[in-house]
């Protein structure tokens, strides 16, 4: 998903050099018609399931849409909208939640950190800490309601090293409860980050660690000068994965965990635009969060985009 | 990490009782499980959904991967960026006209709707990688097969898919678990209790009716077992395609 901007250039083969013209633009014309052939199925689906519905969305985010019909109301509904202080109030837990992705990276970084170096049973470390990525946020949500229920492990633990005034039910409190969502999402974005750090650290040739310790920097300062320069493309990369991953994949999360409550404590864009739709039956309101949450991933997306394309 | 499993496993073996006294197991709860969901059926929906959208998706993915890589012809770079641009599309963006557009055609409640969605979710990423693999691939490979008198399927039939088995298992593996642990589309395409997948009965279990936690807990495990399986067994599939994104 980095480099989304990677247009193939170079490798393609070349038309086949035959003097004769006839002969050749012949090739080059069943050369077209092969690379149609190829295409289409993938292309078929791409644009029939995926470019489409997004145009529809846009339609349809202008009309008082009910999944039957629909009347024309145009761009106004987009005000309508932005007036709307639950709308501001799902977003906002939107940018709580989006506080969370630096924590999801840093510690990660430091889990690779200590990987890379092989510490003891790394590779059974490296298996069961990439585990949360196999499993489905419907059981991820179903285990961490238990663990931040009132008598559940978060209380448990609260109470054994002497805070039991900080004991209550994490989920029956707006800001709490979005604490728990963040707190979740951060443990199961663990398992993916580290392997991506880890990745990027293997790429770096040990000779520069080399040099460095024959200048006299200390671990510490291999650690701060040469690996975290050398992993920015994996920093950026990660960090497109788990920004995407926190504006669109909680919905099943939220969905077990919260059910979005209480009140709108833990209702994010994708959650209000299920509600929304599916709930309440207004399919047009519905396609206009979905636009609107396509042009905010669009537009972070572009800027890395810009960043990564601005340093080479 | 492991305490959210251990979890599962202790209390999925207690009777509601045994949870709420904190001791003693049974299996009384996983014959519960049984009679709550129909556990064997949903299964065989996952897997049947699961299979037929990955056969889709890595069908189309190496086929316009091999063009995009290996090809040269007119408007590719725009057909490129439209494929891989929609990557950036996410599924609750299009979800509702989708849901529609199969409703008026009568893909919903039918296991057609749901694989059609989730070929067409995973076709892009599963392309970005196949044309990255196969770009890898010398030219001359394909060249051979050329001169030797190979029309250009024939060298993407017998040269380039022979030898991309690796990168091929890497996308079915990130898809399978993608699919098998995905909930919403499943959750609007197959609402019949006898033809969802096992991730939304468990999801719609916990949800609704108030049940006990062992028995949810039973099914939590019936669920993320097989794509626990599947992570172990091809887990080095799953690296390499995370350091193929990464990398390019």
């Amino acid at each position: 998903m980095a480099a989304v901007g990677a247009v193939p250039s170079g490798a393609g083969l070349d038309p086949v050099s035959a003097p004769n013209r006839r002969h050749r633009s012949g090739l080059q014309r069943t050369r077209t018609r092969t690379s149609l052939l190829l295409t289409l199925p993938g292309l078929a689906v791409v644009v029939a399931l995926l470019i489409v519905p997004i145009g529809e969305a846009v339609y349809y985010s202008m009309t008082n849409w009910d999944g039957l019909t629909a009347q024309w109301i145009g761009p106004s509904t987009y005000l309508t909208l932005f007036q709307n202080p639950t709308f501001w109030r799902v977003l906002e837990n939107n940018g709580l939640l989006l506080l969370s992705v630096p924590v999801a990276m840093i510690v990660p970084l430091c889990i690779a950190a200590m990987l890379h170096e092989h510490v003891w049973g790394w590779k059974v470390f490296r298996s069961v800490i990439f585990l949360p990525t196999a499993v489905s946020w419907v059981v991820i949500g179903m285990v961490a309601a238990r663990v931040f229920a009132p008598g559940g492990a978060v209380n448990g633990v609260l109470g054994a090293v002497g805070l039991r005034s900080l004991q209550i039910d994490f989920l029956g409190h707006e800001y709490s409860a979005l604490g728990a969502v963040a707190a979740t999402f951060v443990w199961s974005m663990v398992g993916t980050n580290t392997i991506i750090f880890l990745t990027g650290m293997s790429t770096i040739d040990p000779a520069i660690y080399e040099a460095g310790r024959i200048d006299g920097a200390s671990r510490l300062t291999a650690f701060l000068r040469i690996t975290i320069p050398l992993l920015k493309r994996y920093f950026q990369f990660s960090f497109v994965i788990t920004m995407i991953t926190a504006f669109t994949a909680l919905f099943s999360l939220i969905f077990v965990m919260t059910g979005g409550g209480p009140g709108y404590g833990t209702t994010t864009l994708e959650f209000f635009l299920y509600q929304q739709a599916f709930d309440i039956g207004q399919f047009g309101t519905g396609a206009l969060i979905g636009v609107v949450l396509f042009v905010i991933l669009f537009g972070v997306s572009l800027a890395q985009m810009r960043l990564l394309r601005g340093e080479h | 990490m492991c305490y959210p499993f251990i979890f599962m496993i202790v209390n999925s073996l207690r009777s509601e009782n045994q949870f709420l006294n904190g001791q003693g197991f049974s299996l009384a709860s996983w014959g519960a499980l049984f009679r709550a969901l129909p556990v064997v059926t949903e299964l065989l929906n996952s897997t049947l959904v699961c299979s037929a959208a990955i056969a889709i998706i890595l069908v189309c993915s190496s086929a316009a991967g091999f063009a995009f890589a290996k090809l040269r012809f007119r408007r590719q770079a725009f057909l490129f960026l439209a494929v891989i641009g929609s990557m950036m599309v996410p599924v609750q963006s299009i979800i509702i006209p989708e849901y529609v557009n199969l409703a008026n055609l009568h893909l919903v409640n039918n296991y057609l709707g749901p694989i059609m969605v989730y070929a067409a979710l995973g076709t892009p990423f599963a392309t970005f990688l196949m044309t990255a693999f196969f770009r890898g691939l010398p030219d001359e490979l394909i060249e051979a097969g050329l001169c030797d008198g190979m029309s250009p399927v024939g060298a993407f039939w017998r040269v380039a898919l022979p030898m991309a088995k690796p990168a091929l298992a890497t996308v079915a593996v990130l898809q399978f678990i993608q699919i098998w642990d995905d909930f919403l589309v499943g959750l609007l395409f197959l609402q019949e209790p006898t033809n969802r997948t096992i991730t939304v009965g468990l999801g719609v279990l916990s949800s609704g009716r108030v049940i006990s936690i062992p028995i949810l807990m039973a099914g939590s495990l019936v669920s993320a077992v097989p794509a626990i399986v599947v992570y172990l067994t091809f887990q080095r599939y799953l690296v390499s395609g995370l350091t193929l994104g990464a990398s390019r």
